[in-house]
């Protein structure tokens, strides 16, 4: 390796170092949650091996047989000889003695029965409740609600209450509690109607939202082209501020704007119109102004690029175009329209993009309400694993919605590529040469 | 080309209608943090500064103290701004002058990196977050931050080692210098004008950002001035605009100011990157 590959690298390494940790392995980790079921039940490190009394209901229908149910279910406590010597180590041997003589090899349903019989030992009862109950533990043979760290030790318990070798690998499937591997997010994804409707509102969020950026940005540009500078400043300035305020700030202007006492509601009431919150009132007042909200920020930025192309526009074009007899309308039309093909395609093709992905301002504004009629795919994603008010995020089917995201986003973003001009980008240093 | 006032009267008074709604309530934004209106009404009727109060006094028992807040505001966006800077500038140096294999892949990866939208990797990154142990923690975020604000720095900072000439840094390899010792003392302070946008513009980035604080670092501690401002108006079951716009008023305060000191530094940046 020559001095020039090291230094290289060693330049590189560190915001290499942080692509792969927080870009590539988020992709393939995307992809990788995407196929489990992993939610706040089953946490994200692994799982536990456990049935539980309410899971017994289930448990036919994930394909354990009735005996094995019954099995796990009648399983109580049991004096036998391992159980009796656990107990003699701890409460003695003329005890464990009397315990085997007198219910050697019974099986006992409950706790209380067990406990019963240990207090009505003749010799030597175990008066102390806590510990009888101590004791009872020990003959305890039942699972129910006894977790198990491994898969083998969970495997030992059910071999020893007795469970067919036939049911147990549907049993340990059925009491991990970790999350597993499943297609079942994508085939929710499918069924789901409400899949539909947030796909269909993100086109809509994102085609009238582009549609407000370009034509309002082109708008701003021209007008401000034509004014004399202080003027043009001034405009550009007001324009300019959505774009860096802070969101939250920004939305709550907004709000302000919009509530049932805000500003549109105030200044209508004495036109005798009745005060609503103008951004929650219907979907269609809510689509206004996420449109709005998110227009002026766009509008902005397209703005200030399409300015800067208008900029470089030879002045002499306009000045021949005005030689010729053109109007203000035909000289925009004909003259510096077609030039600013380049930008207007750029802005298009960048904000399809970053609209489509985006949910911070609808989050603020509605946060896809009312109902969930502004809910759009990139919201939902959010919501599903997140953020909701069940409490249970669904990592799993959060990453299936957001999977889709992020294969468009790579597609898309492989497409641009070619856009820019790659090769004159790549052009070789020229120190060596 | 006529460009007076008189003459474009009719494209002043549409731009000035449209302009409006934000005038409006940029107007109404600074009045009502030190106002009153009437009852009712949006008519400032006393002048006051009670809707402060959250600066000496806490909101409710629950929150962290602004002062905490806005500490920790600062430390997010400065760490994440230096350490932006700090990876751009030596990566972007790499992309831009130095020869080694793979720089053809990873200069196709940056342009990729740079049009992806990161937001949609926030589920995975906050898995990640968790299993490092960087889950609610201001560091963590940081991190984050920083990482996905990198391909738009290096893309900025490779612009700006590209405009300068070569002929600087081949007349220091000829006098015998280093490339390394080249880059720290004749490149980089060509690219000082650059460096400096990059860092005002992370900074801001940082000091605006409400997702990532809000999914990655959502306890008390590591609170925000976006989370915090966020979670005073989503708890209040009659919102109070006026503490809402006093708090606002003061988060903005110093965006406002570096955008009045560096305006056209700023647009140049934001003109070139594109983001949002």
């Amino acid at each position: 390796m020559n001095r020039q590959t090291l230094l290289g690298w060693s330049f590189l390494s560190p915001a290499l170092m942080a692509v792969v940790m927080f870009f590539l392995l988020p992709v393939i980790l995307t992809v990788v949650f995407a196929f489990t079921n992993m939610s706040t039940s089953t946490g994200i490190l692994g799982g536990e091996y456990q049935i539980s009394e309410s899971d017994l209901r289930r448990l036919p229908a994930a394909g354990v047989s009735n005996e094995s149910v019954e099995m796990l279910a009648g399983a109580g406590y049991a004096v036998r000889p391992e159980t009796l010597a656990l107990f003699a180590s701890d409460f003695g041997d003329e005890r464990a003695d009397e315990l085997d003589a007198l219910h050697g090899g019974a099986v006992f349903d409950d706790r209380r029965a067990i406990e019963r019989a240990l207090k009505d030992l003749r010799r030597d009862p175990i008066r102390s409740v806590r510990d009888r109950k101590a004791a009872a533990e020990m003959f305890r043979i039942s699972i129910l609600g006894q977790r198990y760290p491994t898969e083998a030790a969970f495997a030992d318990a059910i071999a020893d209450i007795g469970v067919p070798d036939a049911d147990r690998a549907a049993l340990t499937e059925a009491a991990y509690t970790g999350w597993t591997f499943t297609t079942q997010n994508f085939e929710l994804l499918w069924e789901l109607p409400a899949t539909w409707r947030y796909a269909m509102n993100s086109v809509v969020y994102v085609v009238l939202t582009l549609a407000f950026n370009v034509s309002f940005g082109l708008f701003l540009a021209f007008s401000t082209f034509y004014l004399p500078t202080r003027t043009a400043q001034t405009f550009r300035a007001i324009w300019f501020l959505p774009r860096i305020l802070p969101p939250v700030l920004y939305v709550l202007m907004w709000q302000w704007l919009t509530w049932d006492q805000g500003f549109i509601s105030t200044i209508l009431r004495p036109f005798g119109i009745e005060p609503i919150n103008w951004m929650r009132h219907t979907a269609t007042h809510a689509w206004t102004f996420i449109v709005l909200i998110n227009g002026c920020v766009g509008a902005s930025l397209g703005m200030i690029l399409f300015s800067s192309s208008l900029r470089a526009i030879p002045e002499t074009q306009l000045y021949a175009a005005q030689v010729d007899g053109a109007n203000r309308w035909q000289q925009v039309r004909f003259v510096l329209l077609p030039q600013m093909r380049w930008p207007i395609l750029f802005i298009t093709s960048y904000q399809t993009l970053s609209l489509l992905t985006s949910f911070e301002y609808i989050l603020l504004a509605t946060d896809g309400g009312p109902g969930r009629q502004t809910e759009v795919w990139a919201l939902a994603a959010y919501h599903t694993a997140l953020s909701n008010y069940g409490g249970n995020l669904e990592y799993g089917l959060g990453a299936a919605y957001a999977l889709a995201l992020v294969i468009i986003g790579i597609l898309l973003s492989a497409l641009y590529l070619r856009f820019f001009n790659f090769r004159e980008l790549v052009a070789k240093p020229r120190i060596e040469q | 080309m006529n460009t007076s006032i008189k003459g474009n009267w009719i494209l002043i008074l549409a731009l000035t209608l449209f302009s409006a709604p934000l005038v409006i309530m940029y107007g109404f934004q600074l009045i009502d943090s030190v106002s009153r209106p009437a009852p009712g009404g949006i008519i400032p009727q006393e002048w006051e500064l009670t809707n402060w109060r959250f600066l000496w006094e806490p909101i409710d028992s629950a929150r962290p103290s602004i002062w905490r807040v806005t500490f920790n505001t600062f430390v997010f966006a400065s760490t994440t701004a230096l350490l932006v800077c700090a990876f751009s500038i030596t990566a972007a140096y790499a992309l831009s002058r130095l020869n080694f294999p793979a720089r053809r892949f990873f200069l196709a990866g940056l342009i990729m990196l740079h049009a992806f939208p990161t937001i949609t990797l926030i589920i995975a990154i906050f898995i990640v977050l968790q299993f490092l142990g960087l889950y609610d923690s201001l560091m963590g975020v940081i991190l984050v931050k920083a990482a996905l604000e990198l391909p738009f720095g290096i893309w900025i900072m490779k612009g700006f080692y590209d405009s300068v000439p070569w002929e600087i840094e081949m007349a220091g390899v000829q006098d015998g210098a280093s490339r390394f010792r080249v880059w720290w003392e004749l490149i980089l302070p060509q690219v000082k004008p650059g460096l400096s946008a990059l860092l005002i513009f992370s900074f801001l980035a940082g000091w605006s950002e409400f997702i990532l604080p809000l999914v990655l670092a959502p306890g008390a501690d590591a609170q925000v001035l976006a989370t915090y401002m966020n979670a005073v108006i989503a708890d209040d079951t009659r919102p109070d605009y006026g503490l809402f716009k006093a708090i606002g008023m003061f988060y903005a305060l110093p965006v406002i100011a570096i955008y009045l000191l560096f305006q056209k530094r700023l647009m140049n940046i934001y003109g070139g990157g594109t983001k949002g």
